[in-house]
Formats: structure tokens, C-alpha cells, sequence
């Protein structure tokens, strides 16, 4: 469906993507990273809105910059927040759906529905600029699926959403995206995980990973990563630790700590409990590695960059 | 059609409506300015100048210069644009639906300014220049509004100031030049229909008969109308290759 082959966008010396290779088929998939990795960059080369510098883009077989049939079978919701005032969510979304190529009575009947699907039916009538930002997202939305796409292409899409409206944005996106297909970017990985997506995992415009999300979890826990104790015995406990087959090394950090170096933080934590409870030993602190998303990309791109396995 | 009845609801709005009424009573302000210093009501020649000076050059450039010079920045900055960017034929149905917006909402604020000046009084026989005035109205709208989209496809960001560069060089400068170059200006042909329904080109100097097309008002139309196209197409040639990146988007 997504087929991206040594893809780098550029604008002038600053690079968007680079050197992305990705194949991509029908499904829901989550593209992840940090804010700044290039997520909007490659959904902007997906959704036909930017060329690449080098490579092919190509979305349903076809290359997708200003291409009118492939630009009819997607959907896509960006990022940026809806700033355009005067107009209701009815007026907009219908607006939208007749640029797509419906007649204004399909354009209507259309846009009702879909609005009414995202909970916008009754402040449908009402001026953007009064609603909320949830209620912006909701409009935006709606004009992203109303002319039922068989990609819908949604950019951090549950931004400044309370966890209500999120939970029942997820279903919703969830719901939909069983029958077409779907592409999530975002830098939450519980987003994603919710939506029981595929993952893309990008950072400094490179595609680090790709996979299940059970996939990319085995692959983090297969890199090098370290579990720092703080205990009231610390040597005692870390002799214990040793005994343990995860352990790799072991240091001590002041006098109360020491940090255990592991392939797999978890095993290796419950491991070091398990320990700690028979001996009788008070556990002060145990931080399982750096689970932040921001060490899980930092050790995505070691194994990226061929520096950890 | 969406695009231009979605862009004249944007253009609906106190602020633009105080603009239009400003640009609709303007003319007669500045005919009966003219009046008052004359001491009398002004001759149907000096009221035609005046008149083709005050709407279907002022009035119709001012008033397009604030709806087609807008047509990509306002959508960037509203955040708007790639939601039509994204849309099959999008960039090109925003084109000239702001296109057709700007030439209905200018060509109404400007013929309603024609008819109060007409009907003002202050011009000897002001009601036969109504028809002919109305045709240059149309025409300087439907050129021009053609004419300053390519600024704005171009430099949208700088789309109003380019645009009276273009107006200035092109419109004013181009066009009084006797040579193949003022051929391709709005400026020229209504100019021409102008001497031509006033019937002043036999009592022209040679000098000024330079400045005006010799071939007849149904061709000085049809140069307007293949201007307009020419101009449209290549617009939207610019707007279907141009990039945005994210950054340029609020």
C-alpha cells in the first residue's frame, strides 16, 4: 500500500527523511518518534503533499504528489491545529468533501454522518473558533474520513484531547481502521499500542524500526541496557545479582548503589526482588533501565547504526 | 463553486463589509469633490476619465489586490491549506474559486460604486457611461484578478506587495509602452474600449493614439478573456508543483 524506496526529502540543507526504505501493506500502523524525528515529513510525502529529494514514494502503486487518484483514497488529518474561524464544523467538512469531488447534496448527507460518528453532532452548527480544542480535533477529523478514504492518515491525532475524548477517539480510529487502512504518527507509544498498530519507528528523518509492537518490545529488550539498585545492603545485593545469568557487569555508584549492566532489565529486576525478599534486604530504589521513550530511540538507533546487536 | 461560495462567506464579515461600503461610495465622493470645485456638474468626457480613473482602475484594483492576493497565505496561516492540498484537484479548485470570489465580490463593490456615482448627477448624461463602464468593470476584474494571482502562487507570503509591483511595471509601466509588450496588459485593452465607446480616437493626437489597439472592442474583449486563461493556467501550473514545508504552515 505505502512503499517508500531510499526516500530523502530536503529542504535546502536541512534534512526532512533520510534514506527511508519501507514497504508498508493494508493495515493500521503507528509511526513513531520524538517531536522533530520527521513523522509530518514522511506523512507529507505519503499524502502527496511533498516530493522527495531522492527516491520513490509510491501509495496504492502510484506516486502520490498532486495525483488525483490516490489523493481520492486518502484521508488525512494534520497536526496543526484548525485556525479558520468564521466556519461551522458542518460548513467545513462539507466544504472539504465537495473538494474531493462529491456533489453538495452527497457533500451534506456525508458530512452529517461523519460528524455525528465523532460526537460533533450537535455543536456542528456552532463557529470553530468557539470550540474547544478537543472539539477542533473531533472537526478535523471528521473531514479527514467523511469521504470514506481507504487510507486515513492521521498526524498526532489525539493531542490536547482529555483522556475521555481520547479513549473514545481510539475506538473510534480503532473501529474504523478494521476494515481500511491506517496510519498513525505519533511520539506516544501508548497511543499507538492502543490502537493495536503496526510500528514505524523513526527518529532524525531515518526509519530506526519496523514491526509488531511485540516486535519492537523484543528488540528493546535485547538491547544493552542497565538496572540501577539502591539498596540498604548494596553489596550484598549486587554478589546476588551476579549470581544471576542476565547480569553482564556489575558497578557501584556511591556508597548505597550500584548499577547492573543486562540485556533483558526486566527479568533481570524481578530477579534481583526475588533476591532482595529472601535475604531480607530493603530495596530503596530499582529503575529497570531507561524505558523513557527517548532511550528507547536512543538505543533503536545504536542497533540502527550497527553499534549494539 | 464551493471554494468560491466558502471564500465570499470568509469575505462576509463586518470589517470587509465596512471595506466594500468605503470602496462603493468612494467614486462619488471624489466626483462630487470634483463638482464642488468646478462649481458645476462636470462634462460627460471629464466625468469618463474621472470615472475610468476612480472604478475600473482604483476601486477594481484595490479591491483585488485584498481578495486574490491572500489566496495561499491565508490558507497556510489559517492552517488550512493541506487540508486542500490533500484534496484531488484541490490546489486548483482553491485557485479559481478565489479567483471567481474575488472577481464577484470586487466586480459588485465596483459597479454598485459605478451606478451611485452615475446616479449622483454630478456628470452631464452619466447614465449612457453606465453599459460601457459596466464592461470595463467586468473586464478589469476578470483580467486582473487573473494577472495578481500569479504573485500570489509565486511569493505568497509577499503576494500584496509583489502584486503592486506587478501592477505598477506591468499594468501602468508595460502598458504605455508602444510596443508588442503593452499587448499583454488588461491595461491597454480597456483603454482602448474606453476611446472607442467615447468615441474620442478621431480627436486623439497622434502621440496619444499610439497608446491605444487599433483592432476592434469584440477583440480588445477576447484578448482580456485569453489574458485571464493564460494567466489562470500557469497559476495553477506554479500552485499543482509547488511544495509547503511543515514550517511554512502555522
Amino acid at each position: 500500500m505505502i512503499s517508500l524506496s531510499h526516500v530523502t526529502k530536503l529542504y535546502g540543507s536541512v534534512i526532512g527523511v533520510n534514506d527511508v526504505t519501507v514497504d508498508l501493506g493494508a493495515g493500521a500502523y503507528g509511526l513513531l518518534g520524538p517531536n522533530g524525528a520527521g513523522k509530518t515529513t514522511f506523512l507529507g510525502l505519503v499524502t502527496g503533499q511533498l516530493r522527495p529529494s531522492i527516491g520513490v514514494v509510491r501509495v496504492f502503486g502510484e506516486r502520490p504528489f498532486c495525483n488525483a487518484r490516490v489523493l481520492r483514497r486518502i484521508g488525512y488529518c494534520p497536526a496543526s491545529d484548525l485556525t479558520e474561524r468564521s466556519a461551522t464544523p458542518r460548513e467545513w467538512v462539507r466544504y472539504l468533501v465537495q473538494l474531493s469531488g462529491f456533489t453538495p447534496a452527497a457533500a451534506r448527507r456525508l458530512a452529517e454522518e461523519t460528524l455525528e460518528q465523532v460526537g460533533l453532532g450537535e455543536a456542528a452548527g456552532r463557529p470553530l473558533s468557539t470550540l474547544s480544542k478537543g472539539m477542533r480535533q473531533r472537526a478535523k477529523l471528521a473531514g479527514a474520513m467523511a469521504h470514506d478514504p481507504d487510507l486515513l492518515v492521521l498526524d498526532e491525532p489525539f493531542d490536547g484531547l482529555d483522556p475521555v475524548a481520547r479513549h473514545e477517539l481510539v475506538t473510534l480510529v480503532r473501529t474504523w481502521a478494521r476494515s481500511r487502512s491506517l496510519l498513525v504518527a505519533s511520539h506516544l507509544l501508548h497511543e499507538v499500542e492502543a490502537l493495536q498498530a503496526g510500528l514505524a519507528v523513526i527518529l532524525g528523518g531515518r526509519l530506526v524500526a519496523s514491526g509488531s509492537v511485540h516486535e519492537i518490545n523484543q528488540l528493546i529488550d535485547t538491547l544493552p541496557s542497565e538496572v540501577r539498585v539502591v539498596s540498604t545492603a548494596p553489596r550484598r545485593l549486587a554478589e546476588l545479582a551476579c549470581r544471576c545469568p542476565e547480569a553482564e557487569a556489575v558497578r557501584f555508584v556511591g556508597a548505597d548503589a550500584f548499577i547492573v549492566d543486562t540485556r533483558a532489565p526486566r527479568l533481570l529486576a524481578d530477579r534481583v526482588v526475588e533476591a532482595a525478599n529472601a535475604e531480607g534486604i530493603l530495596i530503596r530504589e530499582l529503575v529497570p533501565g531507561d524505558r523513557s521513550l527517548e532511550g528507547i530511540f536512543g538505543r533503536l538507533v545504536q542497533v540502527h547504526r550497527g553499534v549494539a546487536p | 463553486m464551493a471554494v468560491a461560495s466558502f471564500q465570499i462567506n470568509r469575505l462576509l464579515t463586518p470589517p470587509r463589509l465596512a471595506l466594500a461600503a468605503i470602496g462603493a461610495a468612494f467614486p462619488t465622493a471624489v466626483l462630487l469633490a470634483a463638482t464642488k470645485a468646478r462649481g458645476g456638474a462636470l462634462d460627460t468626457d471629464l466625468g469618463a476619465i474621472l470615472l475610468y480613473f476612480l472604478v475600473p482602475e482604483a476601486v477594481c484594483m484595490l479591491g483585488l489586490l485584498v481578495t486574490i492576493c491572500p489566496v495561499v497565505a491565508d490558507e497556510l496561516e489559517r492552517g488550512t491549506w493541506v487540508h486542500i492540498a490533500v484534496r484531488p484537484g484541490g490546489r486548483r479548485a482553491l485557485l479559481l474559486g478565489t479567483w471567481l470570489a474575488a472577481v464577484l465580490w470586487t466586480g459588485v463593490v465596483a459597479l454598485v460604486g459605478l451606478l451611485l456615482a452615475v446616479l449622483a448627477g454630478v456628470i452631464e448624461n452619466g447614465l449612457i457611461l453606465l453599459g460601457p463602464f459596466s464592461v470595463l468593470v467586468c473586464l478589469s476584474c476578470i483580467g486582473r484578478a487573473a494577472l495578481f494571482s500569479l504573485p500570489a502562487v509565486i511569493i505568497p507570503k509577499r503576494a500584496l506587495v509583489a502584486s503592486v509591483g506587478v501592477a505598477l511595471v506591468v499594468e501602468y509601466l508595460a502598458g504605455l509602452i508602444p510596443a508588442v509588450v503593452n499587448q499583454l496588459t488588461v491595461s491597454l485593452r480597456l483603454r482602448t474600449l474606453l476611446v472607442r465607446f467615447m468615441d474620442w480616437r478621431r480627436n486623439m493626437p497622434i502621440q496619444l493614439q499610439l497608446l491605444v489597439d487599433d483592432r476592434p472592442p469584440w477583440a480588445q474583449v477576447a484578448a482580456v478573456l485569453i489574458l485571464a486563461v493564460v494567466f489562470l493556467t500557469i497559476a495553477v501550473a506554479i500552485l499543482e508543483w509547488r511544495q509547503f514545508p511543515p514550517s511554512e504552515e502555522s
